[in-house]
């Protein structure tokens, strides 16, 4: 299948100047400054085919955003290459914004003081969308989004999920083969999160849309994407299938015991699996002990059973590790592999 | 073109909006009325003193302040960039624009619109009629062609000012105070340059060619002769300056930096 995006040793850096500190210093600072260059994104590459969903990941300040904004052509890198539909974002702006759709969770696409509808039909002309095209695919639009009622009423007077619902639909106005989405479900409710998925789950089946989704919740990345792509620092960690870094890193679980006996120590527990691949932490509560095993079942059924056969306990509970820990766990060892 | 079609699309916008708040368009309208009856009150106070300065009369003066209203207003309603620097750049709406496929520049004068300042090229004309008929002029045919000419000329001017001026946020997002000082030399160019010492003549004809958006073709229709020549570059200078400004524009979107999020 053909490449949408294909992004090949990318780098961006900000020339930012230090501050010197006191008065003095800001004198100085008239004259001489510090400048400094900080590498944003550094030589990142990946590519992205056609019809997928990729989410990316990262924490603040990883350079997402900038590299997001490299994409769509907002801003210019300082090297390498960008080409995403066959274009040059940066080079081509006006010709190459026609075929992506963009959604910054944090900015309004919609003019504030005018009805949605309004809205709606300035960005058909601004995208030169023709009726008929406009009027199939919008209808469609509109009713999966179910924001038929909110169209005559103005920006302003819509609450937060009914707004981005409507930034959504805004974006896919011209029906884009590729969308980013930058923070689309941020503060938004169960309800209207789980709607926005279901919607993006069917424009990406009817019409082959390639999404990339930045998220910092990472349920929205469980529920569409098989890829991820992780940033930190600037640079790619992890690019490969969701699964794959779930089975990789997320392979053990966790049994928590809470025994009746308040002089329980790690050492009574190490002794009864010490043949077995067993380490005991502390839990989060008192007389709380936690095994991590490996994800098996003789093992873990064996360490239930002697731990239970020599001790009296009030609870257990076995947790498997969730995505949201093994990023965790990623970020702070820092590589994959 | 589709340029054109868009811009209808954002005049007819802007009219709905601005009907559904009747009473800000009236308080608008009302106060640009009274700020252009000071300027005028203040010529006339000028000329209380005087009946000429450096050889123009009272009423050769206020034609040229009636010329310069009309170009002030056509700029007034679509260059209104003087906040480009905060609500674009600091704020990031930049990246809004940028994701449109219309020219950055264009979506942002639409934006920013306030077609209410038009009604100051009534005024402008009603003050140049007034002053022409007391001077006695003559109006031949193509008058109002080069009129119009003029005018667009001085539309450009300011508007190539104050584009280039905007640009400087592309590369420094400080604030400046750079905008109001500028508004305020904007107003030197409807006195007859004569008025000033070499320098300052030097600055509006050259470097802020202020002085094309009032006197220097105010002097065509008023007969000065000796000034013919700055008059008929008026078109010229417009259309280079604004050419240049959006020439500097398309480069400084290439160091826009984004606000962080």
């Amino acid at each position: 299948m053909e490449n949408i995006i294909q992004v090949d040793t990318l780098r961006k850096e900000f020339k930012s100047y230090s501050s010197r500190s006191g008065l003095k210093g800001a004198f100085r600072d008239l004259f001489t400054r510090n400048y400094k260059v900080i590498p944003a994104v550094k030589d990142i590459s990946f590519t992205i085919k056609k019809g997928e969903m990729v989410g990316y990941i990262g924490e603040n300040g990883a350079g997402k955003s900038t590299s997001i904004k490299m994409l769509t052509g907002i801003l210019t890198p300082t090297s390498g290459s960008v080409v995403v539909n066959g274009m040059n974002p940066h080079k081509e702006r006006e010709k190459f914004v026609r075929s992506i759709g963009v959604v910054f969770g944090q900015r309004s696409q919609l003019w504030w003081d005018i009805a949605v509808q309004e809205s709606f039909r300035l960005l058909k002309k601004v995208y030169h969308v023709p009726d008929h095209v406009y009027e199939s695919h919008m209808n469609h639009v509109i009713e999966s989004l179910d924001i038929g009622p909110l169209l005559d009423k103005p920006v302003r007077k819509l609450s937060l999920g009914q707004r981005m619902r409507c930034e959504l639909a805004a974006a896919l106005l011209h029906n884009p083969s590729l969308l980013f989405l930058d923070e689309p479900t941020i503060g938004l409710d169960v309800l209207v999160k789980l709607k926005i998925r279901n919607f993006l789950k069917e424009i990406n089946q009817k019409y082959q849309t390639t999404v990339l989704l930045t998220t910092h919740d990472l349920t929205d990345i469980e529920a569409l994407c098989e890829r991820v792509i992780m940033l930190d620092e600037g640079q790619i960690i992890y690019d490969g299938r969701l699964s794959k870094l779930k089975s990789s890193w997320g392979e053990g679980k966790q049994i928590e015991f809470q025994f009746a006996d308040p002089k329980i120590e790690k050492l009574n527990l190490a002794v009864l699996t010490n043949d077995l691949q067993t380490e005991w932490t502390s839990g989060n509560k008192k007389n709380v002990w936690v095994a991590n095993v490996v994800n098996d079942e003789e093992l873990i059924s064996e360490v239930i059973a002697r731990v239970v056969a020599a001790h009296k306990i009030t609870d257990i509970k076995i947790h498997e590790i969730t995505t949201e820990e093994i990023i965790r766990n990623i970020y702070e060892e820092g590589v994959i592999q | 073109m589709n340029y054109v079609a868009i811009f209808v699309q954002y005049v007819s916008q802007y009219i709905k909006t601005r009907l559904t708040y009747r009473v800000d368009m009236v308080i608008e309208m009302m106060s640009d009325l009274l700020f252009q009856a000071v300027n005028l009150v203040f010529i006339l106070v000028v000329f209380g003193h005087t009946d000429f300065l450096s050889g123009w009369s009272r009423e050769e003066i206020i034609f040229i302040y009636g010329f310069f209203l009309v170009p002030y207003a056509i700029f007034g309603a679509f260059f209104n960039i003087w906040d480009f620097n905060e609500r674009y750049i600091v704020k990031g709406e930049m990246d809004r624009i940028l994701t449109r496929p219309v020219h950055s520049l264009f979506q942002i004068i639409l934006e920013r619109m306030e077609l209410e300042s038009l009604f100051g090229t009534f005024t402008g004309i009603g003050v140049m009629v007034y002053a022409g008929y007391q001077l006695g002029l003559d109006i031949s045919w193509f008058d109002p062609i080069l009129f119009i000419l003029f005018v667009v000329g001085g539309v450009l001017v300011y508007g190539g000012i104050f584009v280039l001026l905007a640009c400087i946020s592309f590369w420094s997002d400080s604030r400046t105070s750079i905008m109001p000082m500028m508004y305020n030399i904007g107003n030197y160019g409807r006195y007859p340059v004569d008025i000033y010492n070499q320098v300052i003549r030097f600055i509006l004809t050259w470097i802020l060619p202020f002085a094309f958006v009032g006197v220097y073709p105010s002097a065509y229709f008023l007969g000065k002769e000796e000034w013919y020549s700055y008059a008929f570059m008026t078109p010229v200078i417009g259309i280079v300056f604004f050419t240049i400004s959006v020439f500097v524009w398309n480069i400084g979107v290439t160091k826009y930096r984004g606000a962080g999020n």
